[in-house]
């Protein structure tokens, strides 16, 4: 549910969570960086940073320039200016990224799992699959590719994006791994919970994995322009395309990334708009898959 | 320029208050654990407090001085040795070219830190010296020191012979048991009166398997409040799962049944509560401490742990040095 009020809690002495609301859900999404963006645009004094998440929002503070309950109120304040979420107006990029779907480097990492860890682990793809009533792996890469996607927050690791999928059609779940894996190759997709994500880089991890990018979304040596501003790609409020590419294509934009002639295909900033998204998806009928 | 000859264990470059503006991108700040004990050390070099030194932990490293230089050790007793003799702690040093500086395991404390005149001067990446180990960012190349590293250090007009008064010091324990502080929240409201009480009574011990990003606590079961088991189901299948939620810094994340302290280089996000938080002016206590010591944790409201931090803050000026 989305809550009447936020729910306002302290953690220490720098540090704010902002509730609002106890689902996954992308509106509870939009309102907290619909927040994040009037903190900035209202130049709030003492606030640090501020982290969106899916139904929350973290404010780092400075408690010399501003109390808890100062800051409270200020919040309550900007909250109530942003009015219902329609109104609220994201800047957002849209990165479209070549996909390697059901692709040789996931499966390795899974065939390596189960000869390790659990025998009894059914293919990621047939599996997030069955849970979500399709026909298959093939009905799988069609309706996860066929929504963009809203990247709500990063962490875990250093640029590693969640993700929702926008077209509600598109929507799917599953569950985690348990155990996790021990490893994850560096651009895999996965999901978990109602969120996809990219691993930036190779690492342990608990997604359903059935994809694979040859683009990197983090660069600590910044050697393309996507990086100017940081080594990471991605800030919350982009969105992310997913275009199915075969082996071959996956191989060729490899090497293009490995001799840096590769050019990020994006759509830069523009407005994100909550009423219009809202009222494309009224008119869309929920029961179709692709 | 300081040449490593030994590296220690994990001795990295730091500096205060470390890579700040980059949670929502998933950045943990890093930076001194015992940043108390770190700004002193700037300031005994004629540093600003913020300027990058050396975090040495458990096992300090082996450097020569390339050039003549001004340095001040602080915190943990290494037993330093300057060509074989004994370096006095929280008093600035002169070094000259050459001289090599020898340090070994910890006594007394964890943490260690090495401020030099003119401060280190490595890339600073995001804004920060600050080493990230994990993600390789920051520091020497994104790594901790290693033989054969040069670490480059500016230029700087040092003075010896200045002093941290008695008083300005950490205390730093060798009892083995800690008095923490903790504030309420974010998610108290998840945990049981019997299990909020039994968290503030308990000896907590710290595992070994502890490190920059997390200090894991052995100590008794939680249980919980009806919250936590009756949620929507996106929360999780777990009683402390709750939907992915932003981490503070010193949140005290309960992984199931394990608490674990996110510290410096820590999550900036998951999906476990986080019941209590161990406010910035008792940082400096986790990282003094060493696995096997015992935390017993005291609640203090949050303007308590405002007024500590503003409090130590004060200590870390000019005015506590002679």
């Amino acid at each position: 549910m989305i809550y009447d009020e936020p729910r306002y809690m302290p953690g220490g002495d720098r540090y704010m969570l902002i509730e609002f609301g106890n689902e996954m859900n992308l509106e509870l999404n939009f309102m907290a960086q619909g927040l994040a963006s009037a903190i900035v645009a209202n130049k709030i004094k003492g606030v640090v940073e501020t982290a969106p998440c899916f139904a929350s929002m973290l404010i780092h503070y400075e408690p010399e320039d501003i109390s808890y309950d100062d800051l409270k109120q200020e919040m309550a304040r900007l909250i109530a200016n942003l009015g219902p979420s329609d109104n609220i107006e994201l800047p957002s990029r849209l990165f479209y990224f070549p996909t390697a779907y059901l692709d040789p480097w996931t499966k390795a990492a899974i065939d390596d799992y189960t000869a390790k860890i659990n025998p009894e682990k059914e293919y990621d793809a047939a599996f997030v699959a069955r849970l979500n009533g399709l026909s298959g792996p093939e009905q799988l890469v069609r309706v996860h590719s066929g929504t963009e996607y809203w990247v709500a927050s990063l962490g875990f690791w250093p640029g590693l994006p969640f993700m929702m999928a926008l077209d509600p059609r598109c929507v799917i779940t599953a569950p985690k791994y348990n155990p996790p894996r021990t490893w994850t190759p560096q651009g895999t997709v996965g999901m978990g919970g109602a969120s996809t994500a990219i691993y930036p880089v190779a690492t342990p991890g608990g997604y359903q994995i059935f994809a694979r990018i040859p683009i990197p979304i983090w660069d600590p040596k910044r050697r393309f322009a996507a990086f100017e501003d940081s080594i990471c790609l991605f800030r919350p409020g982009d969105r992310v395309k997913f275009v199915p590419v075969s082996v071959a294509e996956f191989e060729d934009v490899e090497r293009r990334v490995a001799d840096g002639s590769y050019e990020y295909n994006v759509v830069g900033y523009q407005k994100f708009s909550v009423s219009q998204y809202k009222s494309w998806v009224a008119g869309l009928d929920r029961t179709k898959r692709f | 320029m300081l040449e490593v000859l030994k590296p220690g264990l994990e001795t990295s470059v730091q500096d205060y208050p470390g890579r700040i503006g980059y949670w929502n991108q998933g950045f943990p700040p890093s930076g001194p654990m015992d940043s108390w004990s770190f700004r002193l050390a700037n300031l005994l070099v004629g540093n600003a407090v913020g300027d990058a030194g050396l975090e040495c932990q458990y096992m300090g490293p082996t450097l020569k001085f390339q050039r003549a230089a001004v340095i001040a050790l602080t915190g943990a007793d290494m037993g330093a040795k300057l060509d074989g003799q004994p370096v006095p702690l929280w008093t600035s040093v002169a070094v000259q070219a050459g001289q090599v500086l020898e340090m070994g395991a910890a006594r007394a404390g964890t943490r260690c830190y090495l401020a030099i005149a003119g401060g280190i001067a490595t890339e600073a990446w995001l804004g920060s010296r600050s080493t990230f180990h994990q993600a390789g960012v920051g520091g020497m190349n994104g790594s901790a020191l290693k033989t054969g590293h040069v670490v480059p250090v500016a230029e700087g007009h040092g003075v010896a012979g200045r002093s941290v008064k008695e008083t300005a010091r950490p205390p730093i324990v060798t009892g083995k048991r800690w008095v923490v502080e903790v504030c309420a929240g974010p998610n108290d409201d998840w945990i049981d009166e019997a299990g909020q009480q039994r968290f503030l009574s308990a000896d907590w011990k710290l595992s070994s398997k502890s490190n920059r990003t997390g200090f894991r606590l052995e100590g008794p079961e939680w249980t919980f409040a009806p919250k936590a088991t009756n949620k929507p189901p996106e929360h999780g299948s777990l009683p402390s799962n709750i939907i992915d939620h932003g981490y503070p810094l010193g949140a005290i994340n309960l992984a199931g049944q394990t608490p674990i302290i996110l510290v410096n280089d820590g999550p900036s996000m998951g999906g476990f509560i986080n019941p209590y938080t161990v406010p910035s002016a008792a940082f400096w206590k986790l990282g003094q401490s060493k696995p096997g010591e015992i935390y017993n944790f005291k609640q203090i409201s949050v303007a308590e742990a405002q007024a500590m931090a503003r409090a130590m803050k004060a200590i870390c000026t000019e005015s506590s040095i002679v």
